[in-house]
């Protein structure tokens, strides 16, 4: 029994050759991005039909959902921030559904390097322009030369460090937390062959367990916590 | 059929282009159906609240401002039926003085009537026991005298003699 572990699938690729990007293709992880977006938009749409100016229901919870997000801004961010909210918020919901379709038996969005690393482009641009538009292109770039002018190529660093840690924090949780779990599998499928059992009973239930972890958990928490340092980041920025 | 897939830890321009594309229709998607309608009702019903407060507000400086005049024309009243019952009061001893004067008065007048009819019956009924007492005496003494007395004569005499008596 062989456990394959392998990036998406590819389920087009062009004859043809676009510059700068080569062969283009449309990937598993770019059809499970489709339908988390259709999911959103959904969620949207339902979450915001028929508004009444006294909230029950979805409309109490979209609220509250709301309201906690604007705590966490302002909190993290400092006041006037609140337009930064949907940028969280779609973060926070791609990654969080990214991650928990695999529930539904497709593969992560975010077990795909490009996912979390085109994030954390976004989210290091957003750094970039905070930084230069409260400190001024001088300052930001002085910035370098601090404390002392020798440190420059590790400032560099760390700032390019910033998305690359990042990305490869999530993307390693999740698609780790599917290595185990695909691991299991096969091991319990083996486990199950060796013991002479008609189907691989042991399959059923004791991966569950796992998954709670592997993919509720840390999806979830992953998606915290990339949405909290893209709030930290910029806040810092903009302090500065 | 072999199944093609990219490579597990795999970096891609194009890939990484569509990404950004995603999330950015994805923040598009999410500013625009869940953000903008959210905020715009929060912010309906902040300014309704608002509205709320403020009406409240001038209901109740109105409220204050009604009280302040009842509060005064009360007083007022109180005052004026005070006024009313004093004035009452006085007219009403006033009255009661006239009338007992006026009683008095009657009274008074009565009295005199009476006493001044007293008086005339007394001197009547004087004068008639004069008379009754004169003849009386004229028998008498023309009983006595067994003669004939003037009559004339005697009660002259009598009456001259009662007056000096009484």
């Amino acid at each position: 029994m062989n456990a394959e572990i392998t990036g998406a699938r590819v389920y087009w690729e062009s004859d043809f050759t676009l510059p700068l990007f080569g062969h283009i293709s449309i990937t598993e992880t770019m059809v499970n991005a489709w339908v988390v977006m259709l999911i959103i938009l959904g969620l949207c749409l339902f979450f915001t039909h028929n508004l009444q100016k006294i909230p029950k229901g979805k409309q109490a919870l979209i609220e509250k959902a709301i309201e906690m997000v604007d705590g966490l801004i302002e909190q993290n961010m400092g006041k006037g921030c609140q337009s930064y909210a949907p940028y969280i918020v779609t973060l926070l919901l791609s990654s969080v559904l990214g991650s928990l379709v695999s529930l539904i038996g497709l593969r992560s969005v975010t077990a795909d390097l490009n996912t979390t690393l085109g994030w954390a482009i976004m989210t290091f641009c957003m750094i970039i322009y905070a930084n230069i538009r409260y400190k001024g292109l001088g300052g930001y770039l002085k910035g370098f030369l601090e404390p002392i002018p020798v440190m420059l190529p590790l400032n560099i660093l760390s700032e390019i460090a910033t998305p690359v840690s990042m990305s490869f924090r999530h993307f390693g949780n999740i698609a780790g937390g599917m290595v185990i779990t695909t691991l299991l599998m096969g091991a319990l499928s083996a486990l199950s062959t060796a013991l002479h059992l008609p189907i691989p009973l042991l399959q059923i239930g004791i991966p569950g367990v796992l998954s709670l972890y592997f993919d509720l958990f840390s999806g979830c928490i992953q998606a915290f916590i990339f949405s909290m340092l893209t709030m930290a980041y910029v806040g810092s920025a903009r302090e500065a | 059929m072999e199944v093609l897939t990219r490579a597990f830890v795999d970096l891609n321009l194009w890939s990484l282009f569509v990404t950004i594309c995603n999330t950015l229709i994805t923040f598009l998607i999410v500013k625009h159906f869940l953000f903008k309608p959210l905020r715009k009702m929060l912010a309906a019903r902040e300014q309704e609240v608002r509205d709320l407060y403020a009406h409240a507000e001038t209901d109740r400086r109105e409220a204050e401002a009604m009280k302040r005049d009842y509060t005064v024309s009360i007083s007022n009243a109180k005052q004026e039926a005070a006024d009313i019952v004093s004035n009452a009061q006085k007219r009403a001893e006033r009255h009661a003085e006239q009338i007992l004067e006026q009683a008095n008065r009657e009274a008074t007048v009565a009295k005199q009537r009476a006493e001044e009819s007293i008086e005339l019956e007394r001197k009547k009924a004087m004068n008639q026991m004069k008379d009754e007492i004169a003849d009386l005496s004229v028998m008498i003494a023309s009983k006595v005298v067994e003669r004939e007395v003037k009559a004339d004569d005697h009660k002259r005499l009598i009456e001259d003699f009662i007056d000096k008596v009484g």
